[in-house]
């Protein structure tokens, strides 16, 4: 149970609402109890000839009574115990989310995305269970149990009582043992289901290779296996599930024949009345739940344990990446505020020290409002530089100094807010165009400035051609975009954060020549920062400052015109190459 | 144009519509081989609901008949003794009742659900093998997400309808109609004031599972709501944390979550309020009856026994009446998912060609294309009037950039889309005109994306073709040179692969893929040639299988690397969807144009 200490903080706040939601369901289970004894008391003056009309009016009332006394108690605990564990639910599942928002990249590499999902849906879900239903189980099990033996005891005695219980408790024997491995056989059902969803996932995706081999049957034959099992998981899981009702019934039928063969001798003797019989028969009934629930209780608090255990796992994971307590500020004041200037000093790095080194010694300067080119093969290191700057990951060694301060040092709201982002594989979020530019709630933003942002990527003619423009929804089931259209929302949005320095990761790699020509002499027009990283010299070319990068070193560094001087160079020789390819694509077919 | 409009088809919300009768019938028509089964659960459930409403009865005899003897102080010795007889006997009665309750309960249920587990195996077969008779061009338009769950969690839906559905609505209306025979049996004034409350608690339960269902149905969408959220929140944490948005973010979480909990609220209230009313109905019930009984007893009308049996069966009488409202959901979305299903199946699956056989002895591999045109989509040009023929045994190369159309030139042969202007001939026959099964696998395809079933080496090359036998595996194997890497396996031919799964190399699952194809001897050859890494001893190795293999027959190939179409009898080069070059290697060479330039990329490294 310690990993409830999580949620202690909500129970301290909560804590009216449960004592006010047991105090409620006591209730309940105390007029529940005083119901056979109005019986008790109408069948014994029946037996006894004492029953009069004021009496039968006063019978109904009380049960009547006993009813609405009964309906307001369960009002009030469903609403304070029900209400409040789906109160924590949102808690818990708050309290994630903002974690998940504070934990970076190297967290994230770790873990899959299903995973991450199932700790804020299910996860949540089996603490909300054990902390509603599962109070219920554990209040019910412990009072109303102890309660019933009381009133049988006081009715008809001990002997009797205990006489009349004897086969009762069998009923918590059935569903303790049944619930671990009916729990098994289900979470069977649950792995079978989705191995058949996996074979229909890969045989839907490779169809043209079943089409081409003409091996549909093989295939359906394929599936009827994982089929045929389901079938039969199904039913090991059913075959004991559909045997907990009648068995239940059972016990419980028993338990008030073994009472009706001992009360028998009794009767005759004088010492059990008719009305304790029929208040008896009513207690033996009410015992059943609670005596189900002492069965259930163990497995409900189990589950929701493992599931706070997960959950607590995540809450204890810290971010590599941490923001300066009291951070520095990178913005000079006096004359030019907004001026960035960026500083690489002798940067290394690698993921961990038995890792091989993706960066090793990395020096250079952007000066405000120059740009600045990073040319490489795939792995060589270029996009390291970049998620270094961002703090995507800290520099192992060496340092990045913006305006002379350690980026480290930096907030992050001045670090994001002077470096405008676009990523290799742009990510869009479901929301409008214009919400995705503005990256901002749907209505919460410029139409202005979000019009010159898709005209600045050249995106703004294919957003007019769609039906609803930029209020067009992206999304699942919204538009698809073609990679080219993303990569171009993707400068419009860094375009719409007006940041100093605008870094493109190999964003242009989708787009066509002709339109990433306009796009570069959008950036060039904007006088800001740039830093660009490519596999082609046609995007770097105009930059102020390229630098080439293999293996995680700086090969080569220059302009264009003096990085082609060295003809055996890799940068001249990369230039050769794609200009036989541009060839290829410009003039070739129309021979 | 060919392609059929498949978008709307994908309607997840497809709405709740009015139980369809069509669809209705066309459900039960899978439960009609079992009908001897259902009789059984009928006479089951009808014998354990019996026995189970019995009980009140048998308490109400023993109390009648001899607890009131017993404890009453004025019964003679040989009145109480009978009595205790008598009432030992019924109190054994009693037990049989429970005991056979038992038995015919737990009975009908596995019945139930063993028939009810076997239909669904058929639906979900039917719809499977449905799915994978579907033509290309469904597959292209139709998400094949939603394709997974009309499979999976649709039928799982009908599976609660054909388990739990059933049940409780026989077992509801055998109880109600029971209860109420029963009662009336004892006194008609009380069973008719029970069945005056009935109205009551049925407007109850509408009332309230109309407005629950309305909260489910939002919740529902809350809940998927959230889900889209979470998972692409999750896949853009880089985004949001570059672009430093987690606070709104995080606002725009919470006011999901946020109306998540208002509608969870709302839920845990209606219930509050629900389950309370039907308490104090059954508690006005109640009281009801013990002023109404009392009094009949009262006037010596009644039995205490009969006063005490009618309370306890207004207890039994509300619980079928709630369950059968709770039932209505079920079947509602049950309904839907079978709609979606059944709307699937209804698809018209591929057309099986044309009559004309493929003779025994096989193609002789003549190809020829006529001023072949097609688009995927309309009036997206894919080939543009493409002409050309392969004669018997040639080795055809297609080379050019990505998007030329090469790949394009494949499915066709294949058929696996139908053209739209001009003619495809296969030994100067229509494609269209033979057989589709029988002109599959006489044409061998190696296929880019090399597509592994979990399964043996063995069953990944013969795919469990009939035709295939286990030394025709091994020849293929050995033909392409695939059996020195199979035979270093561990378990060899046996060895399981899994898809995705890194136990092979790409290299090497190329020449699986090889293997798989010539395994069925094929007349013809296709390959459309994959680009992954592979290393040179393996480029020797794929090499000399392409050469091995179409020594003997007709092979057209789509070739990436130049290096392994050196000895093609022709080369055609694509632009655009139109041949632009073709000729003999040195021929093209020769020419300066545009393979020439492919050429010099792929030799000269940079």
């Amino acid at each position: 149970m310690r990993e409830y200490r999580t949620i202690l903080q909500f129970m301290r706040a909560n804590k009216w609402r449960y004592v006010f939601g047991i105090f409620a369901l006591l209730f309940v289970d105390a007029a529940n109890l005083l119901v056979p004894q109005v019986l008790r008391k109408f069948a014994d003056w029946a037996q006894f000839g004492e029953l009069t009309l004021e009496r039968t009016g006063q019978a109904a009332l009380a049960i009547f009574l006993l009813g609405l006394a009964v309906a307001a108690g369960r009002y009030f605990w469903r609403v304070y115990i029900f209400g409040t564990a789906r109160r924590l639910e949102y808690w818990l599942r708050d309290k994630l989310f903002k974690k998940y928002l504070r934990l970076d990249d190297s967290f994230f590499n770790q873990q899959r995305t299903g995973d991450l999902m199932a700790h804020v849906t299910n996860d949540v879900l089996m603490v909300r269970n054990s902390m509603g239903g599962g109070i219920i189980m554990i209040v019910d099990a412990v009072f109303m149990t102890l309660f019933t033996v009381i009133m049988m005891i006081y009715t008809v005695g001990f002997a009797t009582a205990m006489v009349s219980l004897l086969a009762l408790p069998f009923i918590t024997v059935v569903v303790f043992s049944m619930s671990k491995p009916l729990q098994r056989r289900s979470r069977d059902v649950q792995d079978t289901f989705s191995e058949l969803t996996t074979e229909v996932q890969e045989n839907i995706s490779g169809i043209n290779s079943i089409k081409a081999f003409g091996i549909e049957e093989n295939r359906s034959e394929s599936f009827e296996k994982i089929n045929k099992k389901y079938q039969e998981k199904n039913m090991a899981m059913l075959r004991m599930s559909a045997l907990f009702d009648p068995l239940i019934q059972f016990i419980s039928g028993a338990a008030l024949v073994i009472f009706i063969l001992y009360g028998i001798k009794r009767m005759s003797s004088g010492s059990l009345s008719l009305g304790d019989f029929v208040a008896v028969l009513n207690y033996l009934r009410m015992m059943v739940w609670p005596l189900i629930a002492i069965g259930m209780v163990v497995n409900s608090f189990q589950r929701g344990i493992a599931a706070m255990g997960r959950i607590n796992e995540i809450l204890a994971a810290e971010p590599k990446v941490k923001e300066a307590a009291s951070p520095s500020k990178i913005s000079k004041h006096g004359a030019d505020d907004q001026a960035l200037k960026i500083e690489f000093r002798d940067v290394c790095f690698r993921y961990a020290d038995n890792l091989p080194w993706v960066l090793k010694g990395v020096s250079f300067t952007l000066e405000d409002n120059e740009s600045l080119a990073i040319l490489g093969r795939t792995g060589s290191g270029k996009s390291t530089i970049l998620n270094l700057l961002l703090r995507r990951y800290d520099v192992t060694s060496g340092q990045i100094l913006l305006n002379g301060v350690d980026v480290r040092d930096a907030s992050f709201e001045e670090l994001y807010g002077k470096i405008a982002f676009v990523e290799q594989e742009s990510f869009m979020f479901s929301r409008t165009i214009a919400g995705n530019i503005a990256f901002s709630s749907d209505d919460n933003y410029d139409p202005e400035t979000v019009k010159k942002a898709a005209e600045f990527s050249r995106v703004a003619s294919d957003i007019e051609a769609m039906p609803e423009q930029y209020r067009t929804w992206v999304g699942e089931r919204g538009v698809t975009l073609s990679g080219g259209q993303k990569q171009r929302l993707a400068i419009a949005r860094a375009y719409y954060q007006d940041a100093q320095v605008l870094v493109l990761d190999d964003s242009l790699s989708a787009v066509d020549t002709n339109t990433e020509k306009d796009i570069l002499n959008h950036l060039e027009e904007l006088e800001r920062g740039l830093i660009i990283v490519s596999q082609r010299v046609s995007t770097v070319q105009r930059s102020d400052q390229i630098l080439v990068l293999e293996d995680g070193v700086i090969s080569q560094r220059g302009t264009h015109s003096a990085l082609l001087e060295d003809r055996d160079g890799f940068y001249a020789r990369l230039h050769q190459r794609q200009l036989l390819e541009s060839e290829l694509r410009e003039d070739g077919g129309e021979v | 144009m060919a392609q059929t409009n498949y978008k709307h088809l994908d309607d997840q919300d497809v709405k709740a519509k009015k139980p369809d009768r069509k669809s209705l019938k066309r459900l039960y028509s899978y439960a009609t081989p079992y009908y001897k089964q259902f009789i059984v659960i009928l006479c089951l459930i009808i014998l354990s609901v019996g026995m189970t409403l019995i009980q009140p009865r048998l308490i109400q005899l023993l109390i009648d008949n001899n607890i009131s003897i017993l404890v009453n102080p004025a019964s003679s010795q040989s009145e109480q003794a009978l009595a205790a007889s008598g009432a030992t006997r019924t109190a054994l009665l009693y037990l049989a009742t429970v005991a056979i309750a038992f038995v015919t309960a737990y009975g009908q249920a596995y019945m139930l659900q063993n028939s009810g587990q076997k239909i669904l195996r058929t639906i979900r077969q039917e719809l499977y093998d449905h799915i994978l008779k579907l033509p290309m061009t469904f597959f292209d338009h139709y998400p094949q997400g939603s394709l997974v769950t009309r499979v999976t969690n649709d039928t799982e839906t009908i599976n609660e309808m054909f388990t739990s559905v059933l049940t409780t609505v026989f077992r509801s209306f055998i109880t109600l109609i029971g209860i109420v025979a029963i009662m009336y049996s004892m006194d008609a004034r009380l069973a008719t004031y029970v069945l005056i409350l009935t109205p009551g608690v049925i407007i109850i339960s509408v009332v309230f599972r109309r407005a629950i269902r309305k909260i489910y149905f939002a919740q529902r969408r809350v809940l998927s709501m959230i889900n889209t959220k979470l998972s692409e929140n999750i896949s853009g944490m880089r985004t949001i944390q570059v672009f430093h948005r987690q606070k709104q973010v995080s606002e725009e979480f919470d006011e999901i979550n946020q109306k998540y909990l208002d509608l969870s609220s709302r839920e845990v209230q209606y219930y509050a309020t629900y389950r309370p009313f039907i308490e104090i109905v059954r508690s006005l019930g109640i009281a009801g009856l013990i002023w109404f009984g009392g009094r009949s007893h009262l006037d010596g009308i009644i039995t205490f026994g009969i006063l005490y049996a009618f309370i306890d069966y207004i207890q039994r009488f509300f619980q079928p009446i709630l369950e059968l409202a709770e039932t209505f959901n079920i079947i509602q979305s049950a309904m839907t998912s079978s709609n979606r299903i059944f709307h699937l199946m209804d698809q018209k699956v591929e057309d099986i060609g044309g009559k004309v056989a493929v003779p025994e002895s096989g193609l002789r591999g003549k190809i020829e294309f006529k001023n072949v045109c097609f688009a995927y989509n309309e009036d997206e040009w894919i080939l543009k009037d493409v002409s050309f023929t392969v004669q018997p045994g040639d080795f055809v190369a297609f080379v050019g950039a990505t998007g030329a159309g090469k790949s394009t030139i494949m499915h066709l042969l294949c058929r696996f889309y139908d053209i739209d202007q001009g003619q495809i001939l296969i030994d100067d026959i229509d494609i269209k005109d033979y057989d589709l099964k029988q002109l599959r696998e006489a044409i061998g395809v190696v296929q880019q994306d090399v597509f592994l079933y979990s399964g043996s080496v063995m069953s990944n090359i013969s795919l469990n073709r009939p035709e295939v036998s286990d030394a025709d595996v091994r020849e293929a194997a050995r033909i392409v040179n695939a059996d020195s890497f199979i035979d270093k396996l561990p378990h060899r031919y046996e060895q399981d692969v899994m898809e995705r799964g890194g136990t092979l190399s790409s290299g090497q699952r190329q020449l699986l893929s090889f293997a798989r194809t010539i395994a069925a001897k094929p007349s013809l050859l296709i390959l459309d040639e994959a680009t992954a890494n592979i290393d040179t001893e393996t480029e020797l190795l794929i090499q000399d299988a392409i050469n091995k293999m179409a020594s003997n027959r007709s092979m057209i190939a789509v070739a990436h690397r130049i290096s392994t179409i050196a000895n093609a009898d022709k080369i055609i080069v694509m632009h655009k969807g139109r041949i632009s070059e073709q000729g003999t290697r040195e021929e093209l060479l020769a020419q300066d144009g545009l393979f020439k330039v492919l050429y010099k990329l792929q030799y000269e490294e940079y």
